[in-house]
């Protein structure tokens, strides 16, 4: 399709109009300057205030006319980003154009020229624009648009507990308008793992009774900056496999040469020490492992009808050896009659190693830990309790925050400062809340809630079937959790 | 111990872990049978039935993944083994969950000690 050249030739004329007017204005400013009556400068002034309008006029029809032939994708993202949270204008252009090009769709006449260029416009666009009508199908994909299906289906892996379905389900009639961002999307299929792209996208919710064009979605693919990202993930996992083979050389033969060696209680307890000193390192590695895989949209749950009893089982009795080494009192009590939970298991085992962990780590010795759980409507609901030295009010808004550590703890404690970041990263994405209770002095409760089977098995029934696959419904015996084995 | 002893194949590079396992392994009546490479896993995999095999990822020669395609592949042919992966490389999920239809047990090494190996190979 050929480009309409009109508008860049237009701009040009435009800009040599207002030079030869700056010009002669210029000149006869100069000669007011030297004596011409005065009663003329009004004039001057508005002669020169319309040459300034032409400017900007000539200005913004020649970027049009760059647009169309030229990458714009600084530009576009740098005013994408300045307005992401304002709503649409329904007059703009974009949108102006989208809507022209709708109506072309089933045309009883030729495209007209205008069309034409519009539509070579938006292709040439780095960015992708898509337009869903009313009933959420596309009506209108520019070629960058990360689409599939000939157009009609969105190539966007959401996350289940951010989509843009569950968005608009929030959005639409609740809001006249409303936008969102989402960060380091992924598409759902591709060729091969080289071809991957990643994508920001913005999504433009107006209800303006076109049934045509009710939410714009705005992509910039950011594949060039995440790529990088994708190779420092790489490097984790590879860190991660060295540091992990020490651990298990240390935690194998610990086991080995306890069971061949008569040991008196005092070595019996150094062994435990290193046992709990292992275990230790690998919940670090498995803490930053996790948060990067979280950073980068990577961390995938696998919800499944569980027990909470089942769960703590498997990280139980790293935890008695934990408290028991620290010189705490662990008292568990997660009632037999709870309801069964959605949760990976592996994910939030961890969830509990970590809160237990943090409790035994700012406790004194001899302190009480309690974990405790009850039901609360469709929840099921964790608490641990410590009577350690608990969190100062005004720390307490930051406690999750990745790599936030109190100065106190950091003088005190180790840590790396993501357990607590991860930990509530894991209860969120299992569409759970966690929450904090601290008496400075007195100790703290960690309060966290993950939903019932019951109730998210009814949620993915109403849902389309590409969330089926969040509740994993193999029967097949299978071990594939390394949580469930933990030394 | 069953009467029949069970036969167990570990492929596994790091000496030092390998040679733990088959201490373990041995201790408790198993017979073990020891490989360090991906090549050397495939061929004795292929001439033996073994009852368990224990195999590693991060391979010299040939990966673990590159070994279970070839054993489970288009036909399986080892089918009377249990397979239990033994990897300490976090593999992204999808690649986990691809080498996952295909064995019987996927474990990361830093979790597991002797022991628990040995109850997980009795509960399998």
């Amino acid at each position: 399709m050929a480009i309409n050249k009109y508008p860049r030739q237009q701009a040009t004329k435009q800009i040599a109009v207002f030079l030869i007017l700056q010009f002669i204005i210029a000149a006869i400013m100069m000669g007011s300057w030297y004596g011409l009556s005065s009663y003329l400068e009004p004039w001057l002034l508005a002669l020169s205030l319309l040459g300034v309008f032409m400017l900007f006029e000539a200005v913004a029809a020649y970027l049009v006319s760059v647009v169309a032939t030229k990458p714009i994708r600084d530009v576009v993202n740098a005013l994408l980003y300045a307005y992401s949270d304002k709503p649409f204008d329904k007059k703009s252009t974009v949108v102006e154009l989208v809507r022209r090009l709708h109506a072309e769709k089933e045309p009883e006449e030729g495209i007209t020229t205008e069309t034409a260029y519009a539509q070579s416009l938006l292709d040439h666009l780095p960015i992708g624009i898509i337009a869903l009508n009313s009933k959420r199908e596309i009506t209108y994909a520019n070629k960058a648009a990360p689409t599939r299906g000939g157009g009609k289906e969105l190539n966007i892996n959401f996350t289940d507990n951010d989509s843009l379905t569950g968005w608009l389900d929030g959005v639409v009639g609740n809001n006249i308008s409303s936008s969102h961002w989402w960060k380091r999307l992924r598409q759902v299929n591709i060729e091969s793992e080289d071809k991957r792209q990643f994508f920001d996208m913005l999504a433009l919710y107006q209800q303006n009774g076109d049934s045509a064009i009710e939410t714009i979605l705005v992509s910039i693919d950011r594949t060039d900056d995440y790529s990088t990202d994708e190779d420092d993930l790489d490097f984790t996992a590879l860190a991660a496999h060295e540091l992990r083979g020490p651990i298990t050389v240390i935690k194998g033969y610990l086991d080995v040469l306890r069971q061949e060696l008569d040991l008196t209680a005092d070595q019996k307890a150094f062994f435990e020490r290193l046992d709990v000193s292992a275990d230790r390192l690998t919940t670090y590695i498995n803490n930053i492992l996790n948060v990067s895989r979280y950073d980068r949209r990577h961390m995938q749950l696998h919800l499944k009808d569980e027990t909470l009893a089942r769960v703590y089982k498997t990280v139980g009795d790293d935890l008695d050896l934990r408290a028991r080494t620290h010189h705490r009192m662990l008292n568990v009590n997660i009632p037999e009659d709870l309801p069964n939970i959605a949760a990976d298991r592996s994910s939030l085992s961890e969830v509990i190693v970590n809160l237990v962990d943090n409790a035994i780590k700012y406790s004194s010795e001899g302190g009480l830990i309690v974990v405790s759980a009850k039901p609360t409507d469709n929840f099921v609901e964790v608490s641990v309790q410590d009577n350690g030295i608990g969190i100062p009010g005004a720390l307490l808004p930051h406690i999750f925050d990745k790599f936030y550590r109190s100065h106190r703890s950091r003088e005190n404690t180790v840590g790396t400062g993501l357990g607590l970041y991860i930990t509530k990263a894991v209860v969120e994405s299992h569409g759970g809340t966690i929450s904090v209770r601290s008496d400075e002095g007195h100790g703290t409760t960690f309060s966290f809630t993950i939903p019932t089977y019951a109730s998210i098995a009814d949620k993915l029934a109403k849902g389309d079937n590409s969330n089926e696959s969040v509740i994993d419904k193999k029967e097949k015996k299978f071990i594939k959790n390394h949580s469930l084995y933990r030394g | 111990m069953d009467a029949k002893q069970q036969r167990v194949l570990c492929i596994e590079d790091d000496r030092f872990i390998g040679e733990m396992y088959v201490r373990a392994l041995n201790q408790a009546g198993y017979l073990v049978d020891w490989v360090l490479s991906g090549n050397d896993g495939l061929a004795a995999a292929k001439s033996k039935d073994y009852d368990y095999i224990l195999l590693d990822i991060m391979l010299p020669e040939k990966k673990g993944n590159e070994v279970i395609e070839e054993l489970r592949g288009e036909k399986d042919l080892i089918p009377n083994a249990k397979v239990l992966i033994l990897t300490n490389f976090d593999e992204d999920d999808k690649a986990r969950e691809a080498l996952q239809q295909k064995v019987e047990a996927y474990l990361i090494k830093a979790d597991i000690t002797p022991r628990k190996l040995l109850e997980i190979i009795k509960e399998l």
